[in-house]
C-alpha cells in the first residue's frame, strides 16, 4: 500500500476503533464492578470472532448481559424505577382543568418537585460522592425517594378537597365555617421535601462521614418513631379525628407516652451512635462521636417525620376517597368537638357529616409540614446542647491510675529503655529520656 | 428445560465442554462453538458457575501480539464434581489433586 492510500486507510480504520474503544468504555463505566471482569471477556473475544455478522451477534450478545447486569443492579434500574414512580405520581396529581388557577399552581409545584428530585442525585453526588457502600444507605434513598414522591398525589388529592368550593347549600355553609386555607402551602411543601432529600442524599454519600452503625441506628429509631406517631396519630394531630384503637382522649395517657418516646427516640439514636462510634483522635476523644450522634439524631428525625407524612397523608388522601376508611378513623364520640355549632348543624345529616370530615382532615394535612419542621429542629436542639455540654476536655491523667491495675486510660507509653533507663514523668516529652 | 441435577440443558453442555478437557484452560469463542451457545448464553452461564465456585476463570499473562488478552476457564475440583453427578462428564475423566480455586489469578503460559 502506498503512502497516502495507507494515510487514508489508517484514517478510515482509526474513527471507528475510536468509536468501538468509546463504546467498550461506555459500557464498562456502565456495568457493576463486580462484572466487568467478565464484560472485557466478552469484548476481548470478539476479536477471535470472524467479522461481519457473527461479530456483531457476538457484541450482541455481551450487550444483552451487560443491560440485564446493569437493570439487576442499581444505576439504570434505579433511574428507570425513579421515572417511573415520578410519571405516575405526577399522573395522578394532574387531574383538574390547567385554566383553574389552583390546578395550574399545583401542577408547577408537582413538576418543580420531579425535577428537583431528579436532578438533586446528580448534584449531591457532584458535591459530596457517591452513596456510600451500606446497604442502609442505598435503602434509605430508595425509601426516602418513595415516601415523597407519595405524598405528591396524596396533597393534589387534598388540595382539590380544600379548594373545592361546593356550590350551595349545607355543605358550602361548612367550607366558609370550617379553616381550610393552604395559601403557599404547597410551595412550602416543595422546599422541605426538598431539603429532606438533599440532606439524606448528604447523610448517605461518601463524603458524609457518618458511620454505617449511626446510619443503622438512625434509621432505626426513626421508623419505631415514626410508626408511633403514626399509630397516635393517623390524621396527623388533627383535633377533630382520632384513630379506632386508642379511643380516648388527646391527652390520653398512652398518646402522652407515646409522644415521649418518639421525641426520646433522636436522643436513643444519638447514643447508640455514640456508643458504637470508636476514638479516631486521643486528643479529641468526643468530636468524632459527638458527630455522628448528632447525625444519627437528625437522621431520626428526617426519617420519622417523612414515614409520619407519607403514611398520614396517605391515609387522609385514602379516608377522602373511601367510605369505609372514614368510619373506622372518624368513629369516636368526640368528632368534630372544638368547631363552634358545627355538631349541631351537621346533626343527623350523614352527608354533611361525611364532607366535614373530609374538609377538616384535609386542612389539617398542613400540620404534617410542621411536623416534617419540628422534628429535625427538636432533634438538633436535643443533640446539639448535650455536644456542647460535652466540648473538647482535654486530656487528663490522674495521678494515680484507676482500680483494678487496667492502666492509665488512652494511649499507652512505650516500654522502658533497655539498659535500665527509665522513661520521664507523663508531663514529659520522650527527648526527656533518661538513661540510667 | 431443567435437568434433575439442577441445572439447565445450555449448562450440562458447557459443564459437558469444560469437563472434555478438565485441566487446560480455554476460551469463551472456543466452547460457545462447542456447545452451540450465543455469547448471551453462554457468559450468564459462565458468570453463575464461576459463582458457585464450579468454574474458575483467568486472564491469559501472554496474549498474541495484535490482540488483547483473553479470559479462560476450567471447572474447579467442585465443578468436576457436579458435573459428574450431573452426568456431563465420567467419573473417570477426573484428573488428579487440584489446587484451591483462585478466580482471578493469572494463567498459566501454555494456552492451548
Amino acid at each position: 500500500m502506498s503512502g497516502p492510500r495507507l494515510a487514508r486507510h489508517r484514517g478510515a480504520t482509526r474513527g471507528p476503533r475510536r468509536m468501538r474503544e468509546a463504546v467498550r468504555l461506555a459500557v464498562l463505566r456502565m456495568t457493576p464492578a463486580a462484572r466487568r471482569d467478565w464484560v472485557e471477556a466478552i469484548w476481548a473475544e470478539a476479536a477471535e470472532v470472524p467479522s461481519g455478522w457473527r461479530r456483531l451477534a457476538w457484541l450482541a450478545g455481551g450487550m444483552r448481559l451487560v443491560a440485564r447486569e446493569v437493570l439487576m443492579r442499581r444505576k439504570v434500574g434505579i433511574a428507570i424505577l425513579f421515572a417511573a414512580a415520578a410519571a405516575l405520581a405526577a399522573a395522578t396529581a394532574w387531574s383538574g382543568s390547567p385554566a383553574y388557577l389552583a390546578a395550574s399552581h399545583e401542577r408547577a409545584e408537582v413538576l418543580a418537585m420531579v425535577a428537583v428530585l431528579g436532578c438533586l442525585p446528580l448534584l449531591t453526588r457532584w458535591l459530596f460522592g457517591p452513596v456510600s457502600d451500606s446497604r442502609a444507605g442505598r435503602a434509605l434513598r430508595v425509601s426516602a425517594y418513595a415516601a415523597i414522591l407519595a405524598t405528591i398525589p396524596a396533597w393534589h388529592v387534598l388540595g382539590l378537597v380544600r379548594d373545592t368550593r361546593p356550590r350551595a347549600g349545607l355543605d358550602l355553609r361548612l367550607y366558609f365555617l370550617i379553616e381550610h386555607g393552604d395559601q403557599g402551602l404547597g410551595v412550602l411543601l416543595v422546599i422541605v421535601m426538598t431539603l429532606y432529600a438533599a440532606i439524606i442524599l448528604w447523610l448517605t454519600s461518601q463524603r458524609s462521614r457518618i458511620t454505617p452503625a449511626a446510619l443503622r441506628a438512625g434509621c432505626r429509631a426513626g421508623i419505631v418513631a415514626g410508626v408511633v406517631v403514626y399509630a397516635v396519630a393517623p390524621l396527623g394531630l388533627s383535633k377533630q379525628a382520632t384513630n379506632p384503637w386508642l379511643p380516648g382522649s388527646d391527652i390520653d395517657p398512652l398518646v402522652l407516652l407515646a409522644w415521649g418516646l418518639t421525641l426520646l427516640a433522636p436522643a436513643w439514636a444519638a447514643a447508640a451512635a455514640w456508643r458504637d462510634t470508636a476514638i479516631v483522635s486521643p486528643s479529641r476523644p468526643h468530636r468524632s462521636r459527638a458527630r455522628q450522634g448528632i447525625s444519627a439524631a437528625l437522621l431520626t428525625s428526617l426519617v420519622s417525620a417523612l414515614l409520619v407524612t407519607a403514611l398520614g397523608m396517605g391515609t387522609t388522601a385514602l379516608m377522602v376517597r373511601e367510605g369505609w376508611l372514614r368510619q373506622w378513623l372518624y368513629h369516636g364520640s368526640h368528632q368534630l368537638y372544638g368547631i363552634m355549632g358545627l355538631g349541631a348543624l351537621v346533626h343527623g345529616n350523614p352527608q354533611a357529616i361525611a364532607y366535614s370530615h373530609e374538609l377538616t382532615a384535609s386542612s389539617d394535612a398542613s400540620v404534617f409540614l410542621v411536623i416534617c419542621i419540628a422534628f429535625p429542629l427538636i432533634a438538633l436542639a436535643l443533640t446539639g446542647l448535650s455536644a456542647l455540654d460535652l466540648g473538647e476536655p482535654a486530656v487528663h491523667r490522674p495521678e494515680r491510675p484507676p482500680p483494678g491495675g487496667g492502666g492509665w486510660p488512652g494511649p499507652q507509653l512505650g516500654p522502658p529503655p533497655p539498659g535500665g533507663g527509665q522513661l520521664a514523668g507523663p508531663s514529659r516529652e520522650k527527648d526527656r529520656l533518661l538513661v540510667g | 428445560m431443567v435437568a434433575r441435577s439442577g441445572f439447565s440443558a445450555q449448562t450440562l453442555s458447557v459443564l459437558a465442554a469444560l469437563a472434555d478437557q478438565p485441566s487446560q484452560w480455554q476460551h469463551g469463542y472456543a466452547l460457545a462453538k462447542q456447545t452451540d451457545l450465543k455469547s448471551g448464553t453462554l457468559y450468564p452461564i459462565l458468570i453463575r458457575l464461576a459463582d458457585r465456585g464450579l468454574v474458575e476463570a483467568c486472564w491469559q499473562d501472554e496474549p498474541q501480539p495484535g490482540r488483547p488478552r483473553r479470559h479462560l476457564y476450567r471447572l474447579t475440583t467442585d465443578g468436576l464434581a457436579a458435573a459428574a453427578l450431573a452426568g456431563a462428564a465420567e467419573p473417570a475423566s477426573r484428573p488428579g489433586p487440584r489446587p484451591a480455586p483462585a478466580r482471578r489469578r493469572v494463567a498459566p503460559p501454555a494456552v492451548p
